[in-house]
């Protein structure tokens, strides 16, 4: 450098509680100061990588469910290519697309996306293939036509177990969307790794690890409560 | 579809969705508002006829995966911002190779990078620079050649070093790197994993020093816990880590310079710094210019050590320096 | 696309690197699913043969299968520490709910008049377990075996993003030095071991089904979805 250093002024950044310093299990005034800046914004990441993954999966699964029901040759395949991409390990399936769609979040919700798939076909199409034939008579005896038929006779029906599959879905996206912040540096797995980083920095990994699984377990809750309150008839059958 | 005068049992799944969405499409919104938010509270703190950055397109800055680089993106982003740029950060992209490569792709415009690193691992240059200015010379010969620059250096240099255990490097005698050859095979290194393919790091160590240690391969961070739970002898170190105050470690020295110089400069395409103006390096060479060594070592501390955020410790320093 | 194309010779050109990964994979895979199997079986059959906690055993299974393996990790990491034992931990806390609720519903279900007859033949309850409901449960205690073991293969490299040794997921995360061929090549390994391991617990598994209820037995992914439909209206 020529001519005299500049001055520098470094201020106090203000340090650290003790327990913070010492690394202790658990310290509350972390996450306090740090919730507003880091955890809630990477919670908030992780519902929304969930929701449109879950979302853009089940218009496609749903769609292709909607296929099979009358073509049942679609079934095979598309159980077989779901079934596939639900075996293939997540971290091995988010590298492969690196090549195609980069460090991106493209390339997160493709895999979450495809996890999806299997689940939510399989689901909707056994509450489809569920559907008595004699409804399906009725139901055109009535002269209700093939778009009607779909809408307000087959969805209905087929609801609790779309429901179930919507439930697994969610769970699933959830889990895997942890790993997925290797990739693309968001959700809560992005504070995990960050964690780790810091010297195992454990009140950060309780801290995330445990939203992580309090989402998880909340969005299950929460998805057969949904389940109850749009197929009421489900539960007064069973009582 | 769902239009219909009766009750239509498929309402609800098309309600539900909708919801979905809208929690999607509010999370999206709110994440959103989190970083113009605090681009906007930096900026007030500036004049209004200050503002280069006004109406410029938008930059992408990158930084590596470990604390310092962390810091520095959020340094050199958050005085951009100041000046009326709008900057993403896309934080904890990876290594020199894999960062060099989203920024060949066109997937960021910039990234602080270390010019020793520059001159060994993307340019595979042999020749070892014998002084910093010579280090930084080279490096920015080489980017020049293939559509990039580099701006002001950091009077700050992070280079890699080997950390022991005080206690330990008396018992053994250990002064400087070369010292580690007669514990042969026994010695256990931790690093990266990178460290094992560089010159800067095994291969360096083999053919200048002819150490020859069982490698461990440690995610950066994790190195000193790794030492202090005696699971290595030796670890790689950043010569500005915030855990290397106190003298809890010692590190080795380097006569023959295998770790180079590794002042930081941010890396810009030409066709970026011609696209935001002269403001742009101006901006980004007066930050440079306040990391001295000193600077930097607290800054990591109080990220490492105290583990607040790069964003906030970023902020306070620009702050306290009138950049801000 | 290249990196995808070129990800293959890398495998060819780095065999004793990929095998020597792929053993660190299998023995710490193998490890887990041993103690789980360990832990999960004798309580889910003993629960299902006494056809008590019932409910017990199909939430602690809703329960486990929400909880996110990395976050499971990183709880562990803060408790027990870094290393390789910690990911043992977590794997095993993942897969034992997979077994044990499948463990407790084989013999749980397997036909009450059957066992009846049998205990009417004087067949001690311990003979009962070993001779009838065992053999009669065996095709579904396999298929919780088979989950777990595609489930633990999977999730072993997730070792590496944490801070230690994740078999074949260690050249995954380090593309700095194996580079993307590697890293796509790598991840190629361990998308077919997930498969060959599924292959041949679906070979055991059919080797185990009496040969009338021998369907189709296709990824252990498409029986696990089949088989939550019924379990999920199953609970209250």
């Amino acid at each position: 450098m020529s001519g005299p250093p500049p001055p520098v002024v470094i201020p106090n950044f203000g340090g650290a509680s003790k327990c913070v310093t010492n690394n202790d299990l658990f310290c509350a005034d972390w996450v306090q100061h740090n919730w507003g800046s880091t955890l809630q914004p990477a919670l908030l990441e992780h519902l929304r990588l969930t929701l449109i993954a879950v979302a853009i999966g089940f218009v496609i699964a749903f769609a292709a469910a909607v296929v099979a029901r009358r073509l049942r040759f679609v079934e095979h395949p598309f159980t077989l290519v779901g079934a596939l991409l639900y075996t293939i390990p997540s971290i091995a399936l988010f590298q492969l697309l690196v090549p195609f769609t980069g460090l991106t979040e493209t390339t997160v919700e493709i895999a979450l996306i495809g996890y999806t798939l299997l689940i939510l076909f399989r689901n909707t199409l056994a509450g489809f293939q569920a559907v008595p034939e004699d409804v399906l008579e009725a139901a055109r005896g009535m002269g209700l036509r093939g778009r009607e038929i779909l809408w307000r006779i087959e969805v209905p029906l087929a609801l609790p177990a779309i429901m179930a599959g919507l439930r697994i879905a969610t769970v699933t996206v959830i889990s895997l969307a942890t790993v997925a912040a290797f990739i693309d540096d968001e959700g809560l797995g992005s504070p995990i790794f960050r964690a780790i980083q810091s010297n195992v920095f454990k009140t950060e990994l309780f801290a995330a690890g445990g939203l992580a699984v309090a989402l998880a377990l909340f969005a299950d809750a929460f998805l057969v409560l949904v389940q109850r309150l749009v197929t009421p008839w489900a539960r007064r059958e069973r009582t | 579809m769902i239009n219909r005068k009766f009750r239509d049992p498929a309402r609800p799944l098309a309600a539900l969705l909708a919801v979905a969405l809208a929690i999607a499409l509010t999370a999206c919104g709110s994440s959103n508002d989190n970083s113009n938010s605090s681009s906007a509270s930096t900026s007030s703190s500036s004049s209004a006829s200050d503002q280069p950055g006004k109406g410029k397109p938008a930059v992408t800055i990158g930084d590596k995966n470990f604390t310092e680089q962390y810091v520095l993106g959020e340094l050199y982003a958050q005085a951009l911002r100041a000046k009326g740029y709008t900057v993403k950060i896309k934080s904890n992209i990876g290594s020199s190779e894999i960062i060099d490569k989203a920024l060949t792709s066109g997937k960021l415009d910039f990234y602080p990078e270390y010019t020793g690193v520059i001159l060994s691992e993307l340019a595979h240059q042999k020749q070892r620079p014998s002084n910093p200015d010579e280090a930084y010379a080279a490096a920015k010969k080489f980017e020049e050649g293939r559509g990039y620059t580099m701006l002001d250096k950091t009077p700050f240099f992070d280079s890699d070093a080997l950390a022991v255990k005080p206690d330990f490097a008396s018992k053994n005698g250990l002064e400087s790197v070369a010292d580690l050859k007669k514990l042969g095979k026994g010695l256990k290194l931790g690093a990266p994993p990178e460290f094992k393919t560089r010159f800067e790091g095994l291969i360096g160590l083999q053919k200048q020093y002819g150490v020859n240690p069982t490698f461990v391969p440690l995610a950066i961070g994790l190195q000193y816990k790794a030492l202090d739970d005696g699971k290595i002898q030796a670890a790689d170190v950043f010569t500005t880590d915030g855990a290397l105050q106190g003298g809890k470690y010692k590190i080795l020295k380097d006569p023959k310079f295998i770790f180079g110089f590794q002042n930081v400069s941010p890396i810009v395409s030409q066709k970026v710094l011609n696209a935001q103006g002269s403001g742009f390096a101006d901006t980004l060479n007066a930050v440079s210019a306040k990391l001295t060594t000193e600077a930097m070592q607290k800054m990591n501390a109080a990220v490492d050590l105290d583990k607040q955020k790069p964003a906030s410790v970023a902020k306070q320093f620009l702050q306290a320096n009138g950049l801000s | 696309m290249r990196p995808v194309i070129d990800g293959f010779p890398w495998i060819t050109d780095n065999l004793s690197l990929v095998f020597d990964k792929t053993g660190v994979h299998l023995l710490i895979a193998v490890l887990a699913l041993l103690i789980s199997i360990a832990i999960a079986m004798p309580v889910g059959v003993w629960l299902g043969h006494v056809h008590r906690g019932g409910f017990a055993a199909i939430n602690i299974s809703n329960v486990g299968r929400a909880l996110p393996s990395l976050a499971v990790i990183a709880i562990l990491i803060g408790v027990i520490g870094l290393g390789r034992n910690t990911l043992i931990v977590a794997l095993v806390v993942l897969a034992v709910p997979v077994i044990l609720t499948n463990a407790y519903v084989a013999v749980d279900t397997v036909d009450r008049d059957v066992v009846d007859a049998a205990r009417g033949m004087g067949l001690r309850e311990r003979q009962i377990l070993a001779r009838v409901e065992l053999p009669l449960g065996l095709p579904l205690l396999f298929a919780g075996i088979r989950t777990a073991a595609v489930f633990v293969v999977a999730t072993v490299p997730l070792g590496a993003l944490t801070g230690t040794d994740g078999g074949l997921g260690d050249i995954i995360a380090n593309q700095a030095s194996y580079r993307l061929e590697g890293v796509v090549g790598a991840a190629i390994c361990v998308a077919v071991l997930a498969l060959l391991i599924d292959g041949l617990f679906a070979a055991i598994q059919r080797a185990v089904t009496p040969r009338g209820l021998r369907g189709q037995i296709d990824f252990a992914a498409v029986q696990t979805a089949a088989a939550s439909n019924p379990q999920e209206e199953g609970t209250p």
